[in-house]
């Protein structure tokens, strides 16, 4: 992806640079070249594109992971009323909480790490306002923080009731994130 | 077997010497400490980068280790060094140090007889343990280069053994801890990885990050990629495999790893992981009992502050702070942060009571690295001991800030209910001097019941203060188990005296990049007897001993 990322960047480099070389002297003495200018702009599409496609790609990550969480529930809820061992599904779903807390697990987290290494910071005003945490894109420091508590909840409940109650949280939560991409 | 008997006989004046040095019971009575490093012949400089601090690595600072390589009964000193630099210039390669205890409140420095002086590596870490179940204690010294693994011979002298043990993994290796994960009855090894950083980028460095809008300084270590945590399986030859994604250990977030605990954190007898990553969540591996591991930090309440934010975590310690019977955990953090204290609440959950618990609130200044939950005037509860110091040199251009480079090392005591109150003014004139402190190492030196510490500083030569405090009784447990006879890490022991129960777990690998005193020390109060001290092996069996006296080693070998 990188490598791809340098190469149409420097493409894109490449066909203004060409595009300078043919202008005469007199044009480009006259401020920004036009093409300059239509080269910036095309590429400020694809810059506000992508962090669109960003926002647009975290969501569908919450909304898998919310989809995965509901069948890990039913199938925590369907083992206790069968008075079978659920730990190993409410531990999962513990787990698949603090993801949608996270916007993703650990391999996401490295992911959002090189992004901010590189100094893109999809809420740069809400991070300063200390609405989001670093590099997250929809999760809110409130929201993250009331679902590793739902989290933490799923993990110890006991029986179904104690689930029922966590995972109420964690329905409320992700209904306030389900908004559509306006960004 | 041979060497292990020579060993338990050798153990012997171990046991004498604390015998030697009983004192009658003592009241709790306050704090006492006293700086005697230069005095006792801890004196050797360590090197700490630049000047100016102009990348992380020169600020990161080294561990120190508590150790009885002889087994003559007196706890022996390890440090740590790093290099100097001149701006892009190396101008020396430290060597670490080792101190020989002579039993007499001073120290000889053997590091070349013995030969451990760090083969010119830029020295991290160390972690203490008997990896090859001879009976004696080998020293892993965890390096920005590769590790090394000094294989004790027997004779006062050691072998650097990590290339054939496997164990190497060069990098900016920090946090180590050895452990039997798989409880096969051998050792195994976690080693936490801070930054994917070479040598020319630490000597290329510049201070490009803007700190407050008033100064340029050291980046990261946001901003800088993540170096990958290793653990390595001993196959029980003495050697190692790279079993880090096997286990489950895989360091999945890149984080920046430094302070690493082995202890059973859900009371199940088996050793789970506990690792402090700094700006990141931190990890906390539970031991699937099959010597596998699963991440359950965020949800175990262990990984975030209170708040769900991920801290800067540098050292940690554990304990049980409030006698409920469940270890808790301590994370020391960045400044204008605090250290946490994550309470347990059994079950292997926690949460963040720093600021009910006052820890919190008396932290909250300071940048901190190396700590002990430790009873230091054997009042029988964990008090808290943390070494502070700022990354920063130039934070003492601007003093409108209210922040130093130097800080004071901090002592909070416990005040019985798992509230901790800072005692520092009143800890003796060892905590009156402001240092730029890193690693921390409790371990009673003197034999005398109580715990001393061994810091080390950025730039300076470590520090040991004396443990003067007029204290009350207490007992020091050393637990020996076959086929080596050597110091047992991983096992749990519990004393109950006058209707307190305490316990404690042995470890190699704690606090910031150090090792404490492998005996486990009690305070024991006005208690003159201890009703009952039980040891739970690594492999689950128990050993009783009742009716033990007061003030004394007791020394408890596996059937």
């Amino acid at each position: 992806m990188r490598v791809r990322g340098r190469f149409a960047a420097l493409l894109v480099i490449g066909v203004a640079v060409a595009g300078l070389a043919r202008m005469p002297a007199s044009a480009s003495e006259a401020g920004t070249p036009q093409q300059l200018v239509e080269t910036y702009d095309s590429l400020a599409d694809t810059i506000l594109a992508a962090k669109k496609t960003e926002w647009n790609l975290v969501h569908s990550l919450l909304a898998m992971t919310y989809r995965h969480a509901e069948g890990t529930l039913a199938a925590a809820k369907g083992k206790l009323a069968a008075g079978q061992n659920a730990k190993p599904e409410i531990e999962k779903l513990a787990g698949l909480v603090t993801e949608l807390a996270s916007e993703g697990d650990a391999r996401v987290a490295a992911v959002r790490k090189r992004l901010v290494e590189g100094g893109h910071h999809h809420n740069a005003v809400g991070e300063q306002q200390g609405i989001y945490d670093e590099g997250f894109v929809i999760v809110t420091r409130v929201a993250k923080k009331a679902l590793l508590d739902a989290a933490g909840k799923v993990a110890r409940a006991a029986d179904a009731a104690a689930l029922d109650a966590a995972w109420k949280t964690v329905e409320s939560e992700f209904g306030k994130l389900h908004a559509p991409a306006g960004r | 077997m041979a060497h292990g008997a020579c060993f338990a006989l050798a153990l012997l004046p171990l046991a004498l010497a604390a015998a030697s040095c009983r004192t009658s019971p003592r009241q709790s009575g306050g704090f006492s400490f006293v700086e005697v490093g230069q005095r006792a012949g801890i004196d050797r400089m360590l090197h700490a980068g630049r000047p100016g601090k102009d990348h992380l690595l020169d600020s990161t600072g080294t561990g120190a280790a508590w150790l009885d390589y002889d087994a003559d009964g007196h706890l022996d000193a390890y440090v740590v060094s790093a290099w100097r630099l001149d701006d892009g210039a190396i101008v020396e390669r430290g060597k670490n140090a080792l101190y020989r205890n002579r039993g007499d409140g001073t120290f000889e420095d053997v590091t070349d007889r013995a030969g451990v002086g760090g083969e010119g590596q830029w020295g991290a870490g160390v972690a203490v343990a008997d990896y090859d179940d001879d009976g004696r204690v080998d020293l892993l010294v965890t390096n920005f280069g590769p590790n090394l693994l000094y294989r004790n011979r027997g004779d006062g002298t050691f072998e650097n053994v990590a290339a054939r043990a496997g164990i190497e993994a060069a990098g900016w290796n920090t946090g180590a801890a050895f452990l039997d994960a798989d409880r096969d009855g051998d050792l195994d090894l976690y080693v936490a990885a801070y930054i994917a950083h070479s040598l020319e980028d630490v000597l290329a460095a510049r201070r490009t990050l803007d700190w407050k809008g008033v100064e340029r300084v050291a980046l990261g270590p946001f901003g800088l990629p993540g170096a990958l945590d290793h653990y390595f399986r001993s196959r029980g030859d003495g050697t190692f495999e790279d079993a880090t994604v096997a286990a489950g250990l895989e360091d999945r977030a890149r984080a920046f790893g430094f302070g690493v605990r082995a202890l059973d954190v859900d009371d199940d007898a088996d050793l789970d992981l506990y690792v402090a990553n700094d700006s990141e969540p931190n990890y906390l591996y539970r031991n699937e009992g099959d010597g596998t591991f699963r991440e359950i930090g965020l949800w175990a309440g262990a990984a975030l502050d209170e708040n769900g934010a991920a801290q800067a975590g540098m050292g940690l310690a554990s304990g049980d702070v409030d006698g409920d019977g469940i270890v808790d955990l301590l994370v020391t953090n960045f400044a204008e942060d605090f250290s946490t204290l994550y309470l347990g609440e059994g079950g292997g959950f926690f949460h963040d009571a720093s600021r009910g618990s006052g820890v919190g609130p008396a932290t909250y200044r300071w940048l901190s690295w190396g700590t002990a939950l430790a009873d230091l005037d054997n009042d029988g509860d964990l008090d808290l001991v943390i070494a502070n110091g700022h990354i920063y040199p130039q934070v003492d251009q601007h003093p409108e800030l209210g922040v130093t480079y130097r800080q004071p090392v901090q002592l909070l005591e416990n005040t019985g209910s798992s509230r901790f109150v800072d005692a520092t003014a009143r800890a003796g004139p060892g905590f009156a001097v402001p240092r730029v402190a890193r690693g921390l190492a409790a371990g009673d030196y003197d034999n005398d019941g109580d715990l001393d510490l061994l810091l080390t500083v950025l730039d300076g030569p470590p520090l040991l203060l004396r443990n003067d405090s007029a204290s009350g009784s207490w007992l020091e447990v050393l637990c020996l188990a076959p086929p080596g006879r050597g110091p047992v890490l991983g096992a749990r022991i519990t004393v109950e005296a006058a209707g307190r129960t305490q316990f404690r777990d042995l470890a190699s690998g704690d606090s910031f990049l150090s090792s404490h005193d492998p005996r486990a020390h009690f305070g024991l109060g006005e208690a003159t007897r201890v009703e009952r001290v039980r040891v739970r092996w690594p492999d689950g069996k128990e050993t009783v001993r009742e009716s033990v006296p007061a003030n004394r080693l007791l020394v408890v070998t596996k059937d």
